[in-house]
């Protein structure tokens, strides 16, 4: 596939970047757009031969640290991001699978949420403002760079989870956390028994304080990070030194509690970087029937060996990682039964077609971007049937 | 290519025999065609405008709405959803066309409180709904000032806010899901229960959109856990510009307070001569309302950072509300400032704009120079912390030559809050009132996406007609794709 790349550092890229795109939609060739690439594995296959890449266009545009507000460019990693927020004390709280080597644009644009996502917000909860290019070339400044406004109709949250396919980011304003006080990250073992877990989950959610962090591990991955082979839940509780610790004496309740460290998290995103062939997808339904959605993942992945699944149980999300070519037929089969929600983030090419469509289709989803990028030229194909 | 379809035909009249119609749908007595019961309908909670409906009709049941919104397609009539009509903007005022009046529909269709859900009818006002879940513990967090009249269905068109949102999120963060019933009849869901995204986040697109996408038959939303315990505190400040400081300080140290509000001079005094007078001080140039909740383990460590950085900033006082009672007094004040602000003059103008919290200081020592050049009375009463603005002037509409200065005044202000690199409205929406701005905020792309976005839901531009986005945007984004090429090379 002969693919041609574009990008050069700084601002003036918007103007190179609206004339490919011009182009590209004048010759109906369509476009993969990409940053550093880390997430090129993930979505539907798009067929395209071209490639748009923003991964020069990089540099923190604004950085206001009495107003917890960080403008970027698309192409700037968050690992930039981190650095530049931590000198104050902050962090942008947005933390997708891999690692922070992938870029602000590639995170909003997939709407990936990490570990800190259940209490720290998701993509669409985070960004305030963008900038982004349709399929036709033109230029939309949305939402704006304070952290409250309903001013017009919401283009930010449209494109935020859209893989590119409503319109090419250039850059984005996001909101920023604070660092709290302190941290301290413990490990529950933990039995996952249908009824266990869905009691965990509504446990969790009665509590009265909301750990910053919260995932539960099968063994295979608790052991990948150095933890002893049992399934557990990680929790991470934060604030002054008194809720810290008042936090920590309500979580014995769950179970015997062991500290582990911080970098845990890191380690945890990390994981599945380099995994070859990973085939990835989260199951959710309500936080009451975790239990089910956690003993669905386990079925799916029954006959596959170091398979990782974890989850959020107060969110009532369950994300699976497997290394093992997954079965077409039978992960469709899944799928049509799970009384839920199944989003597929990676799988291997030629499984896509499997995939039953019907909680994809929708007409309306189709006339946005009908109307965003009317010759289909941004990323085809990337979500299933809808784009 | 862009293939929008231009809506083909001028909007229909409204005929007795559409009347006659919705009539037998909703009952005779639930469509409202006189002029002087129309009256009632003229404005909404904003001052200044008014518009008066050809029709106004009151559905009861979900299939009612169905059914009018499909009569209303058939006949190729304009409509605009209402709910308790208490918006700031303009936003639910019909001009000669259909009001589409929703507060009938009041059911609280389900609680779900182990995932902390309801399902809520469109017209549940919003205090009404954390009433019926107290007893579980939990709440719905956004709390709009009219939240005693305001509905969850008005809510969703506004993305209301409120004091609380600056720890908990706006109303878009608090809905899961919403069943609607778009202009042309078709009726589809947005979101799901548990949250999950997939697709295009069409909910989010919905949430906020003014009445322009459709009409809400159901809403789930999430409710929150009441906290285990809460501080209220009064600091008070003998200049706006320390009130400020020891925002952005507060903020700055990773504290994130409930609510974080600031009143000015003029409403403290407005509001001590009131009879919701809360005990502010009568002398101080500002007050904030801080509010710490949460978990009681170390709230009161927290409690004690924030008096420390209010007095770093040069507080007089800091005072920390010993009881409930103290707690729901110092916010009536809050709560009703506007109310308060009725007995100094007959008519209010009020606006939303926000500004970076940086840019606090300044912009409201603009304002305060905006007013004295202009010699009006601007009150401030805000969510300083997200830095949200609500400057009112209290005046006399019949007075012209007060009238004038007012909206200069205003214009100014809004203009300096646009220069800070803020936006027109926090919360109340752009509605009719805000519509003047539109174009000093985006750029026309911008708005032309908007329309694009606005013509996928509601091709015939029928639902809430001419707010939101200027009309002349919206005509740019049909117009003929060569014409619109060459113009933008």
């Amino acid at each position: 596939m002969a693919r041609r790349a574009v990008g050069s550092p700084g601002s003036g890229n918007v103007t190179q970047v609206v004339e490919r795109i011009r182009e590209a939609n004048a010759e109906r060739r369509p476009l993969r757009v990409a940053a550093a690439g880390t997430w090129l594995d993930a979505g539907a296959p798009v067929d395209a031969d071209d490639s748009l890449s923003l991964a020069g266009d990089t540099g923190i545009v604004e950085y206001v640290p009495g107003d917890l507000t960080l403008t970027a460019r698309a192409g700037t990693t968050l690992a930039d991001i981190s650095a530049a927020t931590r000198a104050h004390d902050q962090w942008l709280p947005l933390d997708p699978w891999g690692g922070d080597e992938g870029t602000l644009g590639a995170t909003i644009a997939t709407g990936t949420a990490g570990p800190h996502a259940h209490a720290m917000g998701q993509p669409r909860d985070v960004v305030l403002g963008m900038e982004f290019v349709t399929g036709e070339g033109r230029v939309v400044r949305s939402g704006g760079r304070v952290v409250k406004n309903v001013a017009g109709f919401d283009l930010t949250r449209l494109v935020t989870g859209s893989w590119g396919s409503l319109g090419v980011i250039l850059e984005a304003t996001v909101r920023l956390r604070a660092r709290p006080q302190q941290t301290r990250t413990l490990l529950i073992p933990m039995k996952t028994t249908r009824a266990e877990l869905s009691a965990l989950a509504l446990r969790l959610r009665a509590m009265p304080f909301n750990p910053i962090a919260s995932e539960l591990l099968n063994a295979t991955f608790a052991a990948r990070l150095g933890l002893p082979f049992h399934a557990c839940l990680l929790m991470r509780a934060a604030g002054n030194e008194a809720s810290v610790e008042a936090q920590v004496d309500r979580l014995r309740e769950l179970g015997s509690i062991e500290d582990v460290d911080d970098s845990v998290w890191d380690r945890l995103r990390a994981a599945e970087r380099g995994m070859d062939e990973s085939s990835s997808w989260r199951w959710s339904r309500l936080p009451s029937e975790f239990g089910e959605t956690w003993n669905a993942a386990e079925d799916a992945t029954r006959e596959m060996s170091d398979t990782f699944i974890h989850g959020n149980p107060a969110r009532g999300i369950v994300r699976v990682v497997a290394t093992a070519t997954v079965k077409p037929k039978k992960l469709a089969r899944l799928v049509r039964g799970f009384a839920g929600t199944v989003a597929v983030e990676r799988l291997p090419r030629d499984a896509w077609s499997s995939l039953p469509t019907s909680n994809r289709t929708n007409d309306l989803a189709r006339a946005v971007r009908e109307k965003f990028d009317p010759a289909g030229i941004l990323n085809p194909g990337i979500m299933g049937d809808l784009a | 290519m862009t293939a929008a379809p231009v809506p083909t035909s001028t909007p229909a009249p409204i005929t007795p025999a559409l009347a006659d119609t919705l009539g037998q749908i909703v009952g005779r007595s639930r469509v409202i065609a006189r002029s002087s019961e129309l009256l009632v309908y003229s404005s909404d909670g904003l001052p200044g405008y008014t518009k008066i409906p050809s029709l106004a009709v009151f559905p009861g049941t979900r299939a009612e709405v169905v059914a009018v919104v499909r009569e209303l397609a058939k006949a190729n009539v304009p409509f605009v959803p209402r709910g308790a009509g208490t918006g700031l903007s303009g936003g639910a005022l019909a001009d000669g066309v259909v009001l589409l009046g929703l507060n009938r529909l009041r059911r609280i269709i389900a609680v779900d409180t182990a995932n902390q859900l309801a399902v809520v009818e469109p017209g549940v006002v919003n205090t009404v709904l954390t009433r019926n879940v107290a007893q579980h513990g939990l709440h719905y967090a956004p709390d709009p000032s009219s939240q005693a009249a305001c509905t969850i269905g008005g809510n969703v068109a506004e993305n209301a806010g409120g004091p609380h949102c600056l720890k908990y999120g706006v109303t878009l963060n608090h809905v899961a899901a919403i069943t609607a019933v778009l202009p042309d009849g078709t009726i589809t869901s947005f979101g799901n229960a548990h949250g999950e995204p997939t697709g295009y986040d069409l909910l989010g697109a919905f949430v906020g959109s003014e009445g322009c996408f459709g009409v809400a038959l159901d809403v789930t939303v999430r409710l929150q856990r009441n906290p285990q315990a809460v501080r209220t505190m009064l600091a008070d400040f003998t200049s706006l510009d320390a009130a400020a400081r020891a925002v952005s300080a507060i903020i700055a140290k990773g504290i994130l307070p409930a609510a974080l509000e600031m009143m000015d001079a003029n409403t403290i005094r407005a509001v001590e001569a009131s009879i919701y007078a809360a005990g502010y001080p009568v002398d101080a140039a500002a007050v904030l309302l801080i509010e710490l909740d949460g978990f009681e383990a170390g709230l009161d460590d927290d409690v004690a950072t924030v008096v420390d950085l209010c007095n770093a900033a040069g507080a007089r006082a800091v005072r920390v509300a010993a009881d409930e009672a103290e707690r729901a007094k110092l916010w009536q004040g809050r709560k009703k400032a506007f109310g308060a602000m009725g007995r100094v003059s007959r008519h209010l103008v009020v606006q939303d704009a926000v500004v970076p919290r940086t840019k606090l200081p300044d912009v409201l020592a603009l304002i305060h120079e905006i007013a004295s050049r202009y010699n009006v009375r601007v009150c401030n009463v805000f969510h300083a912390g997200d830095g949200n603005l609500h400057p009112n002037i209290a005046y006399d509409a019949e007075n012209a030559d007060e009238s004038a200065r007012v909206h200069k005044a205003m214009r100014e202000i809004m203009e300096a809050c646009i220069a800070a690199g803020g936006s027109i409205t926090g919360e109340h929406g752009v509605g009719l009132d805000k519509l003047v701005y539109m174009d000093q905020l985006f750029t026309p792309d911008t708005l032309d996406a908007m329309c694009g976005l606005r013509d996928v839901f509601d091709p015939g531009r029928r639902a809430n007609p001419g707010k939101v986005v200027p009309i002349h945007s919206c005509r740019e984004w049909h117009a003929a794709p060569s014409a619109r090429r060459g113009a933008a090379t």
